[in-house]
Parts: structure tokens; C-alpha cells; sequence
């Protein structure tokens, strides 16, 4: 969009950010100095208040030698929290500690552990839920170990552990550090090699587990019970010690988590600065379409400002492709004497585990001035101290706003946060809304562990481990209809009151926790005849980074792929030095399979079935650096990604529809409203994640479907993906789905099913308490324009489309 | 789940009262075997199921039934002898092993998955007696007999004993040591003196045999060639085939299998013995 600005309003702008870099720099001086300057586009400013410090000393019964090494590392005092956390592990209490990050978390779980391992060779286990955060654990273990000689032994346990250190591992680890994929899928199935290891374990250390929501954190719920089931088996019950950050139920959630009471710690003890945030809307710059200036560009200026003013700074993208371009943009500007060390880094997954690692080290280390990233820096990944955050688009929730907002902070200093909207409805109704998202609470994290399906894989993977013996209670079902069903499969033996496991099979590999694909694609550089493997790029994101002719960047190093390998899971590449990047064109529609149950529905009626999800990577635009221009389209011929899933589905016909509405538009901005507030009130009833259950609109034959408009409007798509529009005598059925997002479905839609009624009564409920006039995210999405009659505005639509298939 | 929830709701009573003792609070909750079956219409629909064997009138197993659900067999044979002290240079050793201490193993298992869901269902071991080689087998036919197979076998293991196996290292003994753990018994075979022949057959003929098995060394060094023998892949379906009912005519074929990979344990072992210290050295 940048190419739409005359070089006057350009020199304003240089004008206007050499006042922004006067004076002195924190994150309140500089976003001050932002709101001034750029009052236009800063919708919305407040200030979270910083906090004193609240010390105690350290634990007298903390062991000598643990105090010693504590203060040869500076410490010589605990934070309020990590002092009560002592206190409840000692008093053999489950500990859920929530608090901010950089609040000194692990020492919460760190002491007591090690003064365990120390006193009475108690073990533990840790659970990450990525390998960077495990390693960075082990690395601080190993440092307080040899600042004391403490003679606690800390290892990594994952799946690059090589198979000769395994067994050292298993005999000797004081503390195992692994994740729980590992834990379902390598320790537990092997346990007997495990054995000394469980009969001493005193702890199980679980971080971040607000990251273990929806169905994957049901799956972990369910790991989690069969370690216990193990536990039981080597006469041990650990406690667990829990760390979450800000989500809205913790104490809940860890309860749900681990099936017991948990003491839960909130407060923070830790000092932090003031912290600033802006929500920043970019400019118009072009009145007469009402486009503006892209975020991306926005968000280049923020964090060049904030660089230059001498600020670390962290910039979150939402795509693997924008942080690259990001990056690029940074280093044009700080990177451009390849003798001096890399001032700005880009991370994100899909690098090697060596070169993330790299660039945590020279973070660390302070030698790094500007990060651009995706949400793998949302965790807890150490990587120093910063200043400055810039979100590039909203995250989606609320709780990883204020993550990643979190990111940045130091003791003494005020930090700064700026949210920059992009133009998706969502964004532009929270920088115009600033309110709501000031007052908006975080998000609660949900899991059903007891969901059938889910229950099942882990009873199988149960049953593997130790036989179930009489009518054995796992979580809070009896396990022996499952178990019959399991026999029928001919995988478990009844023999008297036991079920034995039976066929040659490993069930721990056919159940991925993260329901991903399976597959990681390798990308290799064959510059000047070489064959170097430069990244690895999981399954789901392949179709659309991949692609024969994308430029896939490294580091903003550019590379176009020449050949995709798809059975291979191989992309070849080699480097290239073109003046723009791509973006892959991609849509997705849904077909009905088989309808397994019907009942009408107020004047439509309702069903529950199978359905056939594609998503297609149609093809890809060439874009232009820096001016965005879209100077060409490429083909893609890629397989489809097929999800063959179950649904529930909500349809009213076509005479119906011809007497509550004027026109058909009217018709699939109610049905998209209704969408939307029935996907809220459904996520809620299955406790699912809203990623987990996915909603659609479109036709009942599959012809045609429904997407949102940049002003939340409802936009007709063909079968090809194309904007289109219908003849006015085609069929017209339009159809609200609830589908499940996982291949096969996890069960989330049956029960949909029968509470139809409910949902829609629930949905209704929803719109008539919402405060606003005429729609908004907590009730219909988003909505913009809001220039025309309240009864023609979506959220009245959205009600008319609810109350015709509302009971009667 | 609601509606699954409510027409359990009569059936929890009775499902709670049975589980009362173990249950934790909240009272556990059970769903019905047709609900499940329901459920999981979109998964199974693609999955065949394996049908259930017709009752057999060809059960007669071998060996006499020492334990419930336990079957023993035991059998002398000729065999290459009479035995030596073992010259264990080959195994890049020093000592001479007096035969009596060795003990032939091998087992059958109902897979290669790993873990501990793999159980051995035939534990075979062979010793020199009276200048004679003794096969004995064990073999359960029930699940609950596994624990007297491993008391019994443990039974004949001595602390000097030395066990000679064909990849037991990597494999058997491993395997055992999880069934001892699993049935809470002592592991026997932990600390003993292990002579793992696989290894030191693929240093010494590697790359001169299409391949290192079992059954190409006892072809090339014992000229051994068996007739009618059953795959070891099909030793797992030859017992669950019993077990769920059918026919023996299998299981009676991996027994035979089995004393085969014992006697031709010990042949190759002699062999290797035989080469004295040209086994020792890397093959030219």
C-alpha cells in the first residue's frame, strides 16, 4: 500500500519519526511519543501498572547446599510465590502456580525437586510441551547444579535422545526432562525399562499447561492418567507441580488436567515495570475504497522506530511467510554490512533445531536488537530481557494477546506493547472497539478428556501398558465397555476378570496427541549441484509453503522451489535473488457423505452425519516487495487435503427463506451470523477449543459456500473458490455446519446433535444479551459497516435465521 | 455427551455399585457397548474385523501340563558333540566356558512390536546332559500361566549359568525382563554371562551369506535344512489361533520350529568354538 502514499505525505512521515526518536527511551517515553505522533492511528492507549516486589527469605529447611548455590547465582532471596510454592510442596500439596512470565516460574518447581533429589534420591519428571523449552530447563538445572556441586543429574528425554544415552537416562537421571508425546508414545509403553525411575518419583513437573487445551490437552489429560495407572503400578503417587500462563480458569484447568485439587498460587511476587500498550490502527490511504495501509507495513515502522530508539525489540506474526518478509524489511534497514554480526533475527518452526537454538544463545546473550516471530516465542522460551512488542495482527484470544504482550518487560523500565490491526473484521472491531478488549477477560481453557473417542485410544494404549483387571475405572468411566469393544477389535484377550494385550502392534504410534499429519517435508538446497537439508516444514503447512515456483525464505534468504517430492515429503530448492515473495490462494469447502440422523428444527431441520472437507491450494500471487503490487499468479497442482469428518448441520429451505427474507444476501449474512454465535455456544457445550470444532456456511448440495467479506459481510464463493454470484432461480439452501476438525472426527459432533435444540435456544440467548447494536465479536462477528438500518444489520439477521430454526 | 449420559443413567447404579470400592469420586460413570459401537461407526466402518475361529476338533497339544494353562515338554537328542570346553575367542574372549554351564535359550513371542505389550508364549531352552543335548520347552495356554513359565524357567537358571542365544540380547532377554517385571517376579537373567552368537557369525561371514539368520548359518555350517518349517512371523496368529480356540496343527509347528533354533544354537556355537582364534580376527 505503500506505493499509494505521495513522497510528501513520505517526508511528513520521516518528519514525524525523527520527533518519535527524541528524547530519552523506554517503552512509556516512546509510546507517548507514538500516540502523539501518530494520534490517528492509535485507537486505543492504557497502562497496565507495574508492581513492587514482595521478597521473603529462602526456606530454612531448604537444603544448605541448594541455599549456597542459590546465592553463588545471585539469589539470595525468593519471591513471595516462589516461597509459598516451597511451602504447599513440602506440605505434599498438588501446586498450580499462574504467574507472568519472567516471574521466575521454574524456581517454583526447581526447588523443591532438586532439594528431593538431593535429600532422599527422589525423581522427577518434566513435561514441556516443546523441545527448546526442555532443553533451556536442563540448561538452567545444569548451571545451579554446578554453581553447588549438588550432584543432581538433569537430561533431556525427546526424540533426538540417541538410543545408546537412553538407558543411562532411564538409570540415572535425577530429573527426566521430556514432553508428553514422549511420555505417551516412548516411556509409558516401555515402563518396566523405566521401572527404578518410577518407584522413586516423587514429582511430576508439568509447564505451561494452558498450551493443553481442546483435544490435545484432552489426550494429555488422558496421558496423564495412564501415568498415574503406572505410578499406581510401582506403588508411587508423585505430586504434580503445574505452571500455567494468565488464562481465565487456571486453578480449574489444572484440576481438570490431573484429576485432583491443586493448592493454586496467583499472586505474583516479581517486580515489573509500567507497561504501555497501543492499539494501533494503520492509516487510510486511499478514502475512496476506504483501504488501508497494510499492517505489515505498520508494524515495520513500529519496531524500526522502537530499534533505532535503542529498544529490543520483539515483532509476533501470524505466518511463517510474514515473519520472513518482516525480517527482510528489518534487515534492509540494520543488516546491511554482512561483516557485522545479525542485528535482527527471524524464528519461527520449520528452522533446524540448531539454528533455533543459535538464535536463542545470541538473544540471550543481548547481541540481537529486533526478533520477528510466530507463536513459538509465545512460550516460555528464554531468550533475555526485551523491551518492546509489536503484535502484527490480533493473535486471536485474548489470553495470547496479553502472552505475548508479556514478552517484553524488565524490573526497572516500562515496556511497551502495540497491537496493530489488520484488516480481517476481527482486528478492525477490536482497534475500534478498544474497550472491549481493555475489559475482555482472558480466555478459559477447556478439555473433555471423557470424550469417547479420545477415551478409547487411551484405554487401548492403557491396556498395552498393564493389563485391566475387573472393572478397573480409568478417569471417571469403567473401562470394560471400551474393553469389549477392544476385544471385538482382536486386540485384547479376556481371560476370568483380565484383558490382556494381545496383537502385534504398538497402539502409542497409530494415536498422535496433536492429531498433526504425519510426515515432515525436508527442504533441500541444491544451489551450485549441493544437497544440503536447509528446514523442515510440518505436513499441514507444506501445501501451502511448498508449492513448484514459492519463494520459501530462510532467515529472509530467499530460495524458490523447484521441485516438490509430495510422496518423498522432499522440496528442492535453490537460491534465488527475485524482487518479490509469494502467497499461496487457497480455500476450502464441504460436502455431505451420509446423514445419520434428522430432526426437524423449528421450520428447518437438522442433521448429523459425515462430511467430506477439502481445502485446495488453488494457486499463488507473485507479490512485490515493498509495494505489494501483485505482479503475476502461478498455478498449484497439489492433492487436496481431504478431512473426512463428522458434522452437524442446520438447514431452512428455499420458501422459507423467500418469507422471512428480502433477499437472498440477507439470507447468508443471517445464516453466517448464526454461524458464528452457534460456533461460540457449541466450543462451550463439547469444551472444545474453537479450533477443534470448525464452522461453515454454505450450500446443502456442496455447489457453493460462504465466506466473510472484509466488512464481515457474507461473500458467495463457487466451487472453484471464486466470488460468484447465484441465478436467481438456482436452488437455494443455504446450510450452517458444526464440523469436527480432526480426520475421522474425535466425537464432538454427536452430542451436538442432540442438544440442537439447546444450542440454538443458547445462541439466541447470546444475541439477545449482548450489548451491542449490530453485531460483534462476542456475539455474530465482527461487523463494520454499520451505516444502514438496524434490521437489516447482521445480528438481526443472524436472530431471524436462529428464530426460524428455533422449536416451535 | 448429555444425551449418551442420560440413557446411562439407569445403568450407573448397578455399574457403580460393582466398582464402588476403587471408584474415586465423582461416581464413575459407564457407557454401553452399543453407544461405543455407535460412536465409532465412521473409523470402524473402513476396519474389517477379525472373525472368530470355529471351534477345533485338532487341540492335542504336546508335553504334559505341569501348571494350569503350563505345558512342558522335554527331549534328548544326538547332536555334534560330545561337547568341549568352549573356546569363547570368537566372542573376542578369552576363557574356556565348561559346557555344562550353558544354557541354550530362545523364545516365541506374539510379536516384534515392543514394549510391554509383547509376551513370550513358548520359552525353549537346551543343555548338555549325560553327553546328550536336553530340549526343554515351556509353553502357555492360558495367560495366567505366564507366571509359573517364568518361575519355571527361572528354575533352571543357576548364577554361574551362561546364556547362549541368537540376538537374545537385543531381543529375548530384554523382552523377559519386562514379563518378570510385569508378573512383580525377580529377573534370573539379569547378571549372567550372555554369549550372543549373532554378532560374532556377522563379523566372521558377513558379506559371504546372502544373509546372517539363523537359518543360513545352520544351513552353511550344519547343513541343516528344515522341511515344513513355520515361519517365525506366524508363530504370533499359530498361538492366538489356539488360545482363541482353534486348531494346534500351528502351534505344534512352532514347538518344532523352536527345538530346531535350539539344537541349532548349540551347533553353531561348537562351530564358533571350533574356529579357535581365527574367529577373533576381522575377515579378510
Amino acid at each position: 500500500m505503500n506505493a499509494l502514499i505521495d513522497p510528501a505525505h513520505r517526508a511528513d512521515e520521516a518528519a514525524a519519526d525523527e520527533l518519535v526518536l527524541r528524547g530519552p527511551a523506554d517503552g512509556g517515553a516512546l509510546a507517548a511519543r507514538l500516540a502523539k505522533r501518530y494520534a490517528g492511528r492509535v485507537t486505543g492507549s492504557f497502562v497496565v501498572p507495574g508492581r513492587e516486589g514482595a521478597y521473603e527469605p529462602l526456606p530454612e529447611d531448604l537444603p544448605p547446599a541448594l541455599a549456597d548455590a542459590l546465592r553463588a547465582r545471585g539469589i539470595t532471596q525468593l519471591y513471595k510465590h516462589q516461597g509459598e510454592a516451597w511451602a504447599a510442596a513440602q506440605a505434599g500439596a498438588h501446586v498450580a502456580v499462574v504467574t507472568p512470565t519472567a516471574s521466575g516460574k521454574s524456581l517454583c518447581y526447581t526447588l523443591p525437586v532438586v532439594a528431593a533429589a538431593m535429600q532422599s534420591h527422589a525423581k522427577a519428571l518434566y513435561l514441556f510441551p516443546t523441545k527448546a523449552l526442555a532443553q533451556d530447563q536442563v540448561a538452567e538445572l545444569l548451571e545451579l547444579n554446578r554453581a553447588g556441586e549438588l550432584g543432581v543429574k538433569a537430561f533431556t528425554f525427546d526424540g533426538d535422545t540417541p538410543g545408546d544415552a537412553r538407558q543411562a537416562i532411564r538409570l540415572h537421571g535425577d530429573i527426566v526432562v521430556s514432553n508428553p508425546d514422549m511420555l505417551h508414545q516412548a516411556i509409558l509403553p516401555h515402563h518396566t525399562k523405566w521401572a527404578q525411575f518410577f518407584e522413586n518419583l516423587r514429582y511430576v513437573v508439568i509447564d505451561e499447561v494452558h498450551s493443553y487445551r481442546g483435544v490435545f490437552g484432552s489426550h494429555v489429560a488422558n496421558v496423564i492418567r495412564r501415568l498415574k495407572r503406572i505410578c499406581a503400578f510401582y506403588g508411587v503417587r508423585p505430586q504434580f507441580i503445574l505452571c500455567s500462563a494468565t488464562i481465565g480458569n487456571p486453578q480449574q484447568h489444572a484440576e481438570a488436567l490431573i484429576e485432583a485439587p491443586v493448592h493454586a498460587i496467583t499472586e505474583s511476587g516479581a517486580p515489573s515495570g509500567d507497561r504501555h500498550v497501543l492499539l494501533w490502527n494503520p492509516p487510510v490511504v486511499n478514502p475512496d475504497l476506504g483501504l488501508r495501509a497494510s499492517a505489515r507495513s505498520q508494524s515495520n515502522r513500529i519496531a524500526r522506530l522502537a530499534i533505532k530508539a535503542g529498544l529490543k525489540t520483539l515483532v509476533f506474526a501470524q505466518s511463517r511467510s510474514m515473519v520472513e518478509v518482516l525480517t527482510k524489511y528489518l534487515k534492509d534497514v540494520f543488516d546491511h554490512d554482512p561483516r557485522k554480526a545479525p542485528r535482527i533475527r527471524a524464528y519461527r518452526g520449520g528452522y533446524l533445531p540448531t539454528e533455533r537454538r543459535e538464535a536463542e544463545r545470541a538473544m540471550r546473550a543481548g547481541n540481537v536488537d529486533g526478533i520477528v516471530s510466530t507463536s513459538a516465542l509465545e512460550l516460555g522460551v528464554d531468550i533475555g530481557a526485551l523491551d518492546a512488542v509489536v503484535l502484527n495482527g490480533y493473535p486471536g484470544s485474548v489470553a495470547a494477546t496479553w502472552q505475548r504482550f508479556g514478552r517484553a518487560g524488565r524490573r526497572q523500565q516500562s515496556a511497551l506493547g502495540v497491537l496493530v490491526a489488520s484488516s480481517d473484521p476481527l482486528d478492525q472491531y477490536l482497534v475500534r472497539h478498544p474497550e472491549f478488549f481493555e475489559g475482555a477477560p482472558p480466555e478459559h481453557a477447556r478439555i473433555a478428556p471423557d470424550q469417547p473417542l479420545i477415551l478409547l485410544d487411551h484405554i487401548r494404549c492403557a491396556a498395552f501398558e498393564l493389563p485391566f483387571v475387573g472393572h478397573e475405572v480409568f478417569g471417571n468411566e469403567v473401562a470394560t465397555p471400551w474393553l469389549e469393544v477392544l476385544g471385538e477389535e482382536g486386540v485384547l484377550h479376556r481371560e476370568g476378570d483380565r484383558w490382556e494385550w494381545i496383537a502385534d502392534s504398538y497402539p502409542a504410534n497409530a494415536v498422535s496427541l496433536r492429531s498433526v499429519a504425519d510426515g515432515n517435508f525436508v527442504v533441500v538446497d541444491r544451489t551450485g549441484g549441493r544437497q544440503t537439508i536447509l528446514a523442515e516444514v510440518d505436513y499441514s503447512a507444506a501445501a501451502l509453503t511448498l508449492y513448484e515456483g514459492a519463494i520459501h525464505m530462510i532467515q529472509a534468504t530467499p530460495y524458490q522451489v523447484e521441485r516438490l517430492d509430495w510422496e518423498g515429503r522432499k522440496a528442492y530448492v535453490t537460491r534465488t535473488h527475485v524482487d518479490y515473495y509469494t502467497d499461496a490462494i487457497d480455500y476450502t469447502k464441504l460436502k455431505v457423505l451420509d446423514a445419520f440422523g434428522s430432526a426437524p428444527a423449528g421450520r428447518g431441520d437438522a442433521h448429523h452425519g459425515e462430511v467430506h472437507v477439502v481445502r485446495r491450494v488453488a494457486g499463488y500471487k507473485k507479490i512485490r516487495y515493498y509495494t505489494h503490487e501483485n505482479i503475476g499468479y502461478g498455478p498449484v497442482n497439489l492433492p487436496d487435503q481431504e478431512l473426512h469428518t463428522t458434522a452437524v448441520w442446520w438447514q431452512l429451505d428455499q420458501r422459507t427463506l423467500q418469507q422471512a427474507f428480502d433477499e437472498r444476501q440477507q439470507a447468508l449474512d443471517g445464516f453466517l451470523g448464526a454461524a458464528y454465535a452457534l460456533h461460540i455456544v457449541a466450543t462451550v457445550a463439547v469444551m472444545a477449543e474453537s479450533r477443534d470444532l470448525q464452522k461453515a456456511v454454505g450450500s446443502g448440495d456442496g455447489a457453493w459456500f460462504v465466506s466473510s467479506d472484509a466488512s464481515g459481510r457474507g461473500q458467495l464463493r463457487g466451487a472453484d473458490g471464486q466470488p460468484t454470484a447465484l441465478e436467481p432461480d438456482a436452488p437455494f439452501t443455504p446450510t450452517v455446519y458444526l464440523y469436527d476438525a480432526f480426520p475421522g472426527g474425535v466425537g464432538l459432533s454427536a452430542p451436538l446433535f442432540e442438544r440442537r435444540e439447546d444450542l440454538v435456544a443458547q445462541a439466541r440467548s447470546l444475541l439477545e444479551r449482548c450489548d451491542c447494536h449490530f453485531g460483534c465479536p462476542a456475539c455474530v462477528g465482527p461487523v463494520l459497516a454499520v451505516d444502514e438500518a438496524a434490521e437489516r444489520a447482521p445480528k438481526a439477521l443472524a436472530a431471524r435465521v436462529l428464530a426460524l430454526l428455533a422449536s416451535l | 455427551m448429555s444425551a449418551l449420559r442420560d440413557r446411562l443413567r439407569g445403568l450407573r447404579a448397578q455399574a457403580g455399585q460393582s466398582v464402588a470400592a476403587a471408584a474415586p469420586a465423582p461416581a464413575p460413570r459407564q457407557t454401553t457397548i452399543e453407544d461405543l459401537r455407535w460412536l465409532l461407526g465412521v473409523r470402524a466402518r473402513s476396519r474389517a474385523r477379525p472373525t472368530t475361529p470355529f471351534p477345533a476338533r485338532d487341540r492335542e497339544l504336546f508335553g504334559e501340563e505341569i501348571a494350569p494353562g503350563l505345558r512342558y515338554t522335554e527331549e534328548h537328542v544326538d547332536w555334534p558333540g560330545p561337547p568341549a570346553p568352549i573356546d569363547t575367542r570368537f566372542a573376542r574372549r578369552e576363557e574356556m566356558i565348561d559346557p555344562a554351564r550353558l544354557l541354550h535359550f530362545d523364545t516365541e513371542t506374539t510379536g516384534l512390536a515392543g514394549g510391554t505389550g509383547t509376551r513370550a508364549f513358548m520359552i525353549g531352552a537346551a543343555d548338555w546332559c549325560g553327553g546328550r543335548l536336553r530340549l526343554r520347552q515351556l509353553t502357555i495356554t492360558t495367560m495366567a500361566a505366564e507366571p509359573a513359565m517364568l518361575r519355571t524357567f527361572a528354575e533352571w537358571l543357576a548364577p554361574d549359568s551362561v546364556l547362549v542365544s541368537y540376538n537374545g540380547k537385543c531381543y529375548d532377554a530384554p523382552l523377559l525382563a519386562t514379563r518378570y517385571r510385569l508378573a512383580r517376579l525377580a529377573n534370573p537373567l539379569a547378571g549372567l554371562d550372555h554369549l550372543d552368537l549373532l554378532h560374532p557369525v556377522r563379523r566372521h561371514w558377513k558379506g559371504q551369506w546372502e544373509n546372517c539368520r539363523l537359518a543360513t548359518a545352520e544351513r552353511q555350517l550344519l547343513g541343516v535344512l528344515r522341511e515344513d518349517d513355520l515361519p517365525g512371523s506366524e508363530a504370533p496368529a499359530a498361538w492366538l489361533t489356539y488360545l482363541r480356540g482353534g486348531p494346534a496343527t500351528n502351534l505344534r509347528r512352532v514347538a518344532a520350529h523352536n527345538a530346531q533354533d535350539l539344537k541349532s544354537l548349540a551347533g553353531v556355537l561348537l562351530r564358533l568354538s571350533a574356529l579357535g582364534g581365527v574367529a577373533a580376527r576381522e575377515p579378510s
